[in-house]
C-alpha cells in the first residue's frame, strides 16, 4: 500500500510572543511547525507502517526550499520519501491555486490513499483537501477523529467523524482523501536519538514548475481568486497579574475568578 | 551461576521476607532519578536486578558480600533511594540490591558527647525528629531530608541546606562501621580527633557503594536555637554581585546557615512572589542569640559594601516563608512520576559543581553561553539558570538548574537533553579547575570524567578500588568508567 501524506508547515500561532507596549506580534520569535492536523494524519500513517512495514509513505508539501531541514526531520521518522513542491512562481497562491499545483503533482503520483489534516492552523482554512478530491475525481471525508486500522488495510476504511452532536461512522473506499482532525490524538513520533544525523538526502526530491509545467495563469497571485480586503494584527491586552496566598482571602479570590469565568457553576 | 541458583543461595542466608523478587520493585530498583522519565514511562533498557535483599545486621551484610564476591555478582548498596546520578542504576545481568530498610535502629543519642549513633537505614528525618524533642538537631538538611537515609547520605558525601554553618556530612561523621567485599567488618571508633595516620573515615565516606557497605554511622549533633533565626533577602543586579557578597561574608569569618544567590531564571521559580525579574540573594543566621546577631551584622556590612549592585531589600518574612517550605517529600517524588506518565513532562534536572571564588562566575557565564549556542535542543529549554547555595572560605558551588519541553521518545530523553547539558557543565567546570560534582556524587553518568577530575591523584582512587574490591563486584560503573557500561550512557 502507498500512502501520500499532504502536509503544510505553519507558524506556531498558538505559541507566539506579543509586544504589548507596541501592539505587535514578534514574528522572528514565531517557530515553524508541522500543521497539527497534518501531524496527526502522518502520525496515523506511521503508526500503521510500524505494524505493517510493507506500507510506503510519501510526504508531500508545497513550500519554499527553506523547509528542507524540517522535511529531513520528517524523513528521519521512517517516512520513505519526501517531495517539496516549490517554485517562486507558486508564491502567493491561495487555496485554489495551491490545489491546482498539488493536484497536478498528485495526478502523476502513485497512491492508494491520501491522508492530510482537516484544517490549517495559520489560515483556519480547510478547502484544499476538498478541492483536490474534485480535481482528482476521488472521494473525500473531512473531520475524521478515528480511523479503523483493519478496514483501512483492506482498502475501505471505517472512519469516525465528529459532528459536534454525535459521532458518525462512514465507510469510504480507496482511492480517497481523508482529512484528519487533531482531536484524533494520533501522535507524530519523534526522531529517534540514533537517527538525529541520519542522511536522508536521497529520499528527498524538489519538484518545480519545470516538471509540473503549469500555466502561470493558474498559480501564484495570478491564479488566486481570493481577494484580501484588509489584514490586521489582532490586538491583545496584557492581563493584570494578581498574586494571592493560601489564606481565606486568596481562596475567595480564586473561587470568584473561576465562577465569573464559567469554570465553576 | 544462574538466577535460580542465586536466589536459592540467598534463601540459605536470609528469610523469605528479606528477599524481594517482585517484578515492579525490581524494575524500580534498576535505575534512579537520572533516568526518571524513561523509568516512569516503563522503557528502561538496562538489566533488572536479580533481587533486593534486606539484611538485619552487619553479619548478614558480611555473608551477602562474601557470597557475591566469591561468585562475581554485582552488588548495589542502597538506602533512601534518592540518588540522582545513576548511582543506583544496574548495568549487570545479575545484581543484588542490598537495601538498608531493616538497618533502621537509632542506637544511641548522646547529648553529653554531642553525638548520635544510627544504623545506615535510619531516615534522617526520624533522627532529626528525635533530636528536636530534646532541643538538638542533626544540622543536616538536604532537600531529600524526609526520604534520605544515613547510608546513602554518607556514601554519597551528601550536603544539607545549612551546610555553611554545620558543614557537609563529611564534617559530621565521627565514626562508622562498614563491610568490605571480602567480608571484613571495620569499625572506625568515635573520637573527637586523632593523628593516627590518614583519616580512614574518608575511604567509606563518598565511596558510592564501590568499596564497602556502610552499616552504622555516628554523627555529631548540635544545639538547636530556632527562636534566634534571622532572615535576609535582597534583589541584586547579577549573579556575580551576589557571589561577591557571599565571599565577603565568608572571608570575614561569618557562618550563616543559609547563604545563596539565585540567577534571574532560577529566582523566578523559587521566589515568584517577589523576584521582580531580578537575581535574589538570601541569608539565614542562626545559633545562640549573640552569634546569630553578630552574623546578621556581618551580612548587612557585606551587603552595604556592595550596595551598588543591590537593588533592594526584601521583606524578611518572605524569606522565612520560603525557608519553611524547602524540602520535598515522597509525595512530591510520586507526584512528579505521575506528571511524567500523564503529561510527558518533568520538573527538570540539576547539575552541581564547585570552584574557587575567582572562577565560579566565569564558569557560570561560560556554561550558559555554551548551552545557548551549542546545545542542539536549546529551543526546547524553558528554564536555564542556577544558584550558589554552599559557600566556603575559598569558594562556592553552583547548582545549574534546567527544564525543557520534552520533544523526543522517552527512551532518548536523557541522551538528548540531560546528558548533553550535564556534559557542557562538567567540561566547562573542569576546564577552569573546578570540581564537576559538588554533592550528588559521580554516579554512573559522570564516570567518564573521573580521571580528569582527580588528575594524578586518580592513582590513589584506583588503588583503593583494586585493594578493597579486586573482583569489581561493588556497584559496577559507579565512579570508575567501564567500557561495558558505555552502551547505557551514550
Amino acid at each position: 500500500m502507498k500512502i501520500i501524506c499532504l502536509i503544510k508547515f505553519t507558524p506556531d500561532v498558538d505559541a507566539f510572543e506579543y509586544d504589548y507596549e507596541n501592539n505587535v506580534l514578534l514574528r522572528d520569535k514565531v517557530k515553524q511547525i508541522i500543521n497539527p492536523d497534518d501531524a496527526c494524519a502522518l502520525g496515523f500513517a506511521l503508526q500503521l507502517k510500524k505494524k505493517n512495514p510493507d506500507i510506503r509513505i510519501e510526504v508531500v508539501t508545497m513550500a519554499p526550499p527553506s523547509v528542507k531541514k524540517m522535511m529531513e526531520d520528517i524523513l528521519r521518522r521512517q517516512v520513505d520519501f519526501g517531495t517539496i513542491i516549490s517554485d517562486p512562481l507558486f508564491s502567493g497562491s491561495d487555496t485554489l491555486a495551491t490545489s491546482m499545483v498539488l493536484g497536478t503533482y498528485l495526478k502523476t503520483a502513485e497512491y492508494d490513499v491520501i491522508l492530510t489534516g482537516n484544517q490549517s492552523l495559520d489560515g483556519d482554512t480547510a478547502q484544499v483537501p476538498s478541492q483536490l478530491a474534485a480535481l482528482l475525481e476521488i472521494g473525500h471525508m473531512s473531520g475524521i477523529t478515528n480511523i479503523d486500522e483493519k478496514s483501512f488495510i483492506n482498502g475501505a476504511p471505517l472512519v469516525e467523524v465528529d459532528t459536534e452532536n454525535h459521532i458518525d461512522t462512514y465507510k469510504i473506499p480507496f482511492p480517497a482523501i481523508l482529512s484528519v482532525c487533531r482531536e484524533s490524538k494520533y501522535k507524530l513520533p519523534f526522531v529517534r536519538y540514533a537517527d538525529l544525523d541520519l542522511d536522508v538526502s536521497d529520499k528527498l526530491e524538489i519538484v518545480d514548475n519545470q516538471i509540473l509545467k503549469l500555466d502561470i495563469k493558474y498559480v501564484g497571485l495570478k491564479g488566486s481568486s481570493t481577494r484580501v480586503v484588509k489584514t490586521y494584527v489582532k490586538k491583545y491586552e496584557q492581563k493584570e497579574k494578581i498574586i494571592v496566598y493560601n489564606n481565606p482571602e486568596g481562596i475567595e479570590t480564586v473561587y470568584r475568578f473561576l465562577k465569573e469565568n464559567g469554570y465553576l457553576k | 551461576m544462574n538466577k535460580e541458583q542465586i536466589l536459592n543461595a540467598l534463601g540459605t542466608m536470609l528469610t523469605a521476607e528479606q528477599i524481594n523478587t517482585d517484578a515492579e520493585d525490581l524494575y524500580d530498583a534498576s535505575a534512579d532519578r537520572y533516568k526518571k522519565y524513561a523509568k516512569a514511562k516503563k522503557v528502561l533498557d538496562n538489566p533488572i536486578p536479580t533481587a533486593i535483599v534486606y539484611p538485619k545486621s552487619a553479619e548478614e551484610v558480611k555473608e551477602l558480600l562474601t557470597f557475591c564476591n566469591e561468585n562475581r555478582i554485582n552488588v548495589i548498596p542502597r538506602s533512601g533511594k534518592t540518588a540522582t546520578e545513576g548511582g543506583l542504576e544496574n548495568w549487570k545481568e545479575f545484581a543484588i540490591v542490598i537495601d538498608g530498610k531493616n538497618l533502621n535502629k537509632i542506637i544511641n543519642i548522646d547529648p553529653y558527647n554531642m553525638q548520635a549513633t544510627v544504623q545506615s537505614g535510619v531516615a534522617l528525618q526520624d533522627l532529626e525528629d528525635e533530636l528536636r524533642k530534646i532541643g538538638y538537631t542533626t544540622g543536616h538538611s538536604p532537600q531529600s531530608k524526609p526520604v534520605a537515609q544515613y547510608g546513602g547520605l554518607v556514601s554519597t558525601r551528601s550536603i544539607g541546606q545549612f551546610s555553611t554553618l554545620y558543614g557537609g556530612i563529611e564534617d559530621m561523621v565521627v565514626g562508622l562501621e562498614c563491610v568490605f567485599p571480602d567480608g571484613h567488618i571495620c569499625r572506625i571508633k568515635n573520637v573527637p580527633r586523632r593523628a593516627g595516620g590518614p583519616d580512614i573515615r574518608h575511604i567509606a565516606i563518598g565511596n558510592e557503594g564501590t568499596l564497602c557497605y556502610i552499616t552504622e554511622v555516628t554523627i555529631k549533633i548540635f544545639k538547636y536555637f530556632p527562636e534566634n533565626n534571622l532572615f535576609y533577602g535582597y534583589l541584586v543586579n547579577d549573579v556575580a554581585t551576589g557571589i561577591k557578597v557571599l565571599r565577603e561574608v565568608f572571608i570575614n569569618g561569618y557562618r550563616p546557615s543559609v547563604a545563596r544567590v539565585y540567577s534571574e531564571e532560577d529566582a523566578r521559580q523559587h521566589f515568584y512572589h517577589f523576584h521582580e525579574g531580578k537575581c535574589v540573594l538570601i541569608f539565614m543566621a542562626e545559633g545562640p542569640k549573640p552569634i546569630a546577631d553578630a552574623c546578621g551584622e556581618g551580612i548587612e556590612e557585606a551587603v552595604e559594601k556592595f550596595s551598588d549592585g543591590i537593588i533592594k531589600k526584601v521583606d524578611s518574612s518572605l524569606i522565612e516563608d520560603w525557608f519553611n517550605h524547602l524540602n520535598w517529600s515522597q509525595k512530591d517524588i510520586d507526584d512528579e512520576v505521575q506528571e511524567m506518565i500523564n503529561n510527558d513532562r518533568h520538573s527538570g534536572y540539576t547539575t552541581e559543581i564547585s570552584a574557587s571564588w575567582e572562577v565560579i562566575p566565569q564558569i557560570y557565564e561560560n556554561v550558559i553561553n555554551r548551552i545557548r549556542t551549542e546545545f542542539r535542543q536549546a529551543d526546547d529549554l524553558v528554564m536555564l539558570g542556577g544558584h550558589s547555595s554552599h559557600s566556603y572560605l575559598n569558594g562556592t558551588n553552583m547548582y545549574f538548574v534546567y527544564q525543557y519541553n520534552i520533544n523526543c521518545e522517552p527512551e532518548d530523553e536523557f541522551r538528548m537533553y540531560h546528558h548533553p547539558l550535564q556534559t557542557i557543565i562538567v567540561e566547562e567546570t573542569l576546564k577552569l579547575g573546578g570540581s564537576m560534582c559538588h554533592h550528588h556524587g559521580i554516579g554512573k553518568y559522570r564516570n567518564e570524567w573521573t580521571k580528569e577530575e582527580h588528575g594524578s591523584a586518580f592513582y590513589m582512587l584506583e588503588k583503593l578500588k583494586e585493594t578493597f574490591d579486586p573482583n569489581g563486584i561493588m556497584n559496577f560503573g559507579n565512579i570508575f568508567y567501564q567500557e561495558e557500561g558505555a552502551k547505557f550512557q551514550k
